[in-house]
């Protein structure tokens, strides 16, 4: 007869000669090991939810996060990196004379402006473009987040050769939109795309079998919530507490960088001594960057490209590529081939997959005092930008019929739907 | 490969499951490959820098035996030292060299444009050259050779010890290789639980503290004095756990395959004295600075201040060892001249005929261990500083919290007001915890219910470490961080 205790039992067992039983009952080891399966099994099927859906305090965790709680379905969306971003807002606290927290500004004020002021259209304009962002993150904003009744008529993606060949890049899944926007689905058929590194790989299938490990940041952030609240009771900050998120940057650089917060990141309004400064030389940083062209990035990122454009398509959103102007001293960091290679390769795909085109590079409308450093145009750059789109579109009937669409759905509805899926920040 | 990584969560299990299915012959040479493996995954052309060393010492160490005289063998040790400590000194000190020759020319207004030396330090060189120095000195005082060259390498290169120690004895390290062992499921409970807890000493514990530390260290002028001393008693137990935390992985892995590795730490901060510390601090190295470098200048046997002189000198090197930087040199003299002060001490009771009193006194034994882990803690600001002006600096602060402390508010700590990340006020209440911990734990040492607990609380425990552990796993996958406003 075998007895209690797993030593007593292994013995037991093993004169029984049963090697899966040697095996559950041999070892402790074994046997927390097989709890552990079962504890994770359990909560994986059951669902189990730790925290809320909060999405966190970054650039793109409130962009998100203001998009899916908004009651408004934009007609328009811009998408891209910083190079859409800083022109776009840059310019919209010029045109509004305020300052426009970046936290909290999404919407492109002056395009809805212009476009119904030049085509008559009222539209409705959603920023997602997010700083360093890649296509592979514009495939994942466009293929989780656009759809349904947030789908928008129009998508404008600005750019630049940098979102193609940035040698900084370790790889797509390293981005800080790919930790967010990887939580609202999944990536199971583009794993080898996101994922081409083995260990990145290993540790995604890891997510997919241990629950632990798949939300472990959501788990952690509701235990160190707890772990605050529990702190803040009986430690309060004396005077309450004057240390800013500027304070902790000072302290911890390395410590949540992608993190932002309300009021920590603003647009601000042109002033004279601004453009006085002339354009800063950001050159060192993009000889990182275009250094040595890592045609693996380019390739793989070329291909999110075409799936983004492959997915507007599909759902009806007709997309404007516009080709970001840089200045030509960043131009000539690249070489000829690179530079050709690149701007050849998204005229093609772009026309190929139905899109529009707009080569604002090569159109002569920009020039070296339409930029704050050596790739970003400033506010008033944008302004020209933006302007210059809306001209386009004006004479574009393809974008012009998508904008006409009249997509009619209920402010009420998608409050409705917004309200179930309980999501806020 | 970090033990912390998700390759050596692969890398281990594979290289356990390939072991206890393979012959007993072939499981040592399939230890030395998974070791060279292991090694070089950093880096692999510093696969042969090993493996030349490792052939080096195997080939010229016997002819120590072979000398005629003990001149001779005294001749031939000392150059296989030598070529020893050469390998480490241009490895991890030519650039510390350089800059003293520099900074020392300064001084004399000698203007002197430096060379660049791009050496990169190799992972594990300072223990692996002490272990080979340590098998040199041995057979030359009689101790038997090792006949295989599969057998030595696996002693240098043994990857569970090969980059952070603890640094082994070949006595008792290579003939547990010979053993044709049978499996027993204890290894996998006995080492997946050291594995474990060690995991959980250095990512919970020690990776947390980490964030306070770094701040402290960084810019000292922050905080206050106060704070400076919880900041550096967070230090101390983030080295502890750190270091500990390698070690526990270190001898879980080797156990898995059945090996014993020596243990490292026995709570060092309930030491009652300077030397007692080094008795339960880094064990290996201590024992090995002791065995190697103390007793072959003469240890205590040739005079007090030979003796002082001695000490000094041993703990100096120690320091360097740690690393080629002034404030590691620093540290080990400042430990140096704490252990020639306790000889003082002790003397002088003696002297006045209360040594027996007080070492039977329950209040001395505890304000001896309270003061001797302050004073490791002093010690400490010196090793983790990134110079000697932040050590002073801190320092210098550090001393006016007795004044500070008379008319004390909540208001002068700083690290009150930091509320993210939450482990700076969290520090109040975590570090009274960890001290009391390490006195709990000593009293637990002598329980039957610590040494061998029951199955349940076993697997409990392991439960609930694998649970912790893969919810606070580090995400160390690079990050693209593109820019901040």
């Amino acid at each position: 007869m075998c007895e209690s205790t797993p030593s007593e039992m292994a013995s037991c067992a093993q004169s029984s000669g049963c090697p899966l039983t040697r095996l559950l009952t041999g070892s402790t080891a074994v046997l927390a090991l097989l709890v552990f399966l079962a504890i994770n099994f359990y909560a994986a099927t059951k669902n189990t939810q730790v925290g809320n859906n909060k999405l966190d305090k970054s650039w793109v965790g409130w962009a998100v996060n203001d998009f899916i709680t908004s009651a408004e379905r934009p007609n328009v969306v811009f998408l891209g990196s910083s190079l859409m971003l800083v022109p776009l807002s840059g310019n919209d606290a010029n045109y509004l004379h305020k300052k426009l927290d970046g936290s909290k500004h999404h919407h492109a004020q002056y395009f809805q402006d212009v476009l119904k002021k030049r085509t008559g259209y009222l539209a409705s304009a959603y920023t997602f473009a997010l700083p360093g962002e890649m296509p592979s993150d514009a495939f994942m904003l466009t293929n989780f987040l656009l759809k349904d009744e947030k789908q928008p008529d129009v998508i404008v993606y600005g750019v630049g050769p940098r979102d193609f060949m940035d040698n900084l890049l370790p790889s797509p899944s390293a981005t800080d939109p790919f930790r967010v926007l990887s939580q609202l689905g999944s990536i199971d058929d583009y794993a080898s795309l996101f994922l081409p590194d083995w260990q990145a790989r290993l540790d995604y299938e890891l997510g997919k079998v241990f629950y632990f490990y798949k939300d472990r940041e959501k788990i952690t952030g509701a235990l160190f919530t707890q772990a605050n609240n529990y702190i803040n009771k009986i430690l309060p900050a004396p005077g309450g507490g004057k240390f800013s998120i500027f304070d902790r940057r000072q302290l911890l650089p390395a410590y949540h960088p992608a993190e932002l917060e309300i009021g920590e990141a603003f647009f601000r309004p042109e002033t004279a001594a601004d453009k006085k400064r002339g354009i800063y030389d950001n050159l060192a940083e993009y000889r990182k960057r275009y250094k040595e062209l890592k045609w693996d990035t380019f390739l793989t990122q070329m291909q999110f490209f075409a799936n983004f454009l492959d997915t507007a398509k599909k759902r009806g959103i007709h997309v404007v590529v516009m080709a970001m102007p840089i200045t030509e001293v960043n131009r000539s960091l690249l070489s000829d081939r690179a530079w050709n290679i690149y701007m050849h390769s998204v005229k093609a795909l772009a026309q190929a997959k139905g899109a529009s085109y707009i080569n604002l590079h090569d159109s002569g409308a920009f020039q070296v005092t339409d930029f704050m450093d050596t790739v970003h145009l400033s506010p008033d750059g944008g302004k020209k930008m933006l302007d210059y789109l809306v001209e386009t579109i004006r004479s574009d009937s393809k974008t012009l019929s998508y904008l006409n669409q009249n997509k009619q759905i209920e402010t009420t509805t998608l409050a409705q739907t917004a309200k179930r899926k309980g999501n806020s920040l | 490969m970090l033990f912390t990584s998700l390759q050596y969560l692969v890398f281990l299990p594979t290289v356990f499951l390939l072991y206890w299915i393979c012959p007993h012959r072939l499981r040592v040479p399939l230890l030395l490959v998974a070791s060279y493996v292991f090694y070089m995954s950093w880096r692999p052309i510093y696969g042969l820098l090993i493996a030349g060393l490792t052939l080096g010492n195997f080939l010229l160490v016997p002819l120590i035996t072979k000398a005629q005289t003990e001149k001779g063998k005294k001749w031939m040790v000392a150059l296989i030292v030598a070529a020893n400590l050469i390998t480490l000194g241009i490895f991890k000190y030519a650039t510390f060299t350089v800059t003293c020759l520099k900074d020392s020319l300064d001084l004399f207004g000698v203007a002197w444009r430096e060379p660049h030396l791009h050496i990169l330090l190799p992972l594990g060189i300072s223990f692996f050259v002490f272990e080979f120095i340590h098998y040199a000195v041995e057979v030359y005082r009689g101790k038997p050779l090792v006949k295989s060259l599969i057998d030595f390498s696996l002693f240098a290169s043994f990857f569970p010890t090969q980059i952070a120690g603890p640094i082994k004895r070949y006595m008792d390290f290579i003939p547990q290789l010979s053993i044709p062992a049978k499996f027993k499921w204890e290894f996998v409970d006995q080492g997946m639980n050291l594995i474990l807890m060690g995991l959980f000493k250095k990512l919970i514990l020690g990776d947390n503290l980490a964030l306070a530390v770094e701040a402290g260290f960084a810019h000292p002028a922050n905080f206050g004095s106060v704070d400076l001393w919880l900041i550096s008693y967070a230090y101390a137990f983030q080295i502890f756990f750190d270091f500990s935390g390698y070690t526990d992985i270190a001898r879980g892995s080797a156990l898995l395959f059945g090996y014993k590795v020596p243990i490292n730490f026995n709570l060092p901060y309930i030491a009652a004295n300077v030397s007692d510390f080094w008795h339960r601090w880094h064990i290996s190295l201590s024992t090995w600075l002791r065995d190697y470098l103390y007793i072959p200048m003469g240890g205590s046997r040739r005079g007090e201040w030979k003796n002082y002189r001695n000490l000094f000198i041993t703990m100096a090197l120690g320091g360097l060892w740690h690393g080629a930087a002034m404030h590691f040199l620093i540290w080990g003299v400042f430990h140096g001249i704490l252990l020639v002060l306790h000889k003082e001490y002790q003397k002088i009771c003696e002297k006045l005929g209360v040594a027996k009193t007080l070492l039977s006194s329950k209040v001395y034994h505890w304000a001896s261990v309270i003061v001797t882990f302050h004073l490791v803690v002093i010690g400490w600001v010196f090793f983790r500083a990134e110079n000697m002006n932040i050590a002073w600096q801190m320092l210098s602060k550090m001393f006016m919290a007795p004044v500070d402390l008379m008319h004390f508010t909540a208001n002068q700590l700083n690290i009150l007001q930091i509320r993210d990340p939450i482990i700076f006020p969290a520090l109040l209440i975590i570090l009274p915890i960890l001290m009391v911990s390490q006195v709990v734990i000593d009293w637990l040492n002598n329980k039957s219910i610590y040494q061998s607990p029951p199955w349940a609380l076993q697997v409990g425990v392991m439960v609930a470490l694998m649970c912790v552990l893969t919810v606070f796993s580090p995400d160390t996958s690079p990050k693209f961080i593109y820019f901040q406003f």
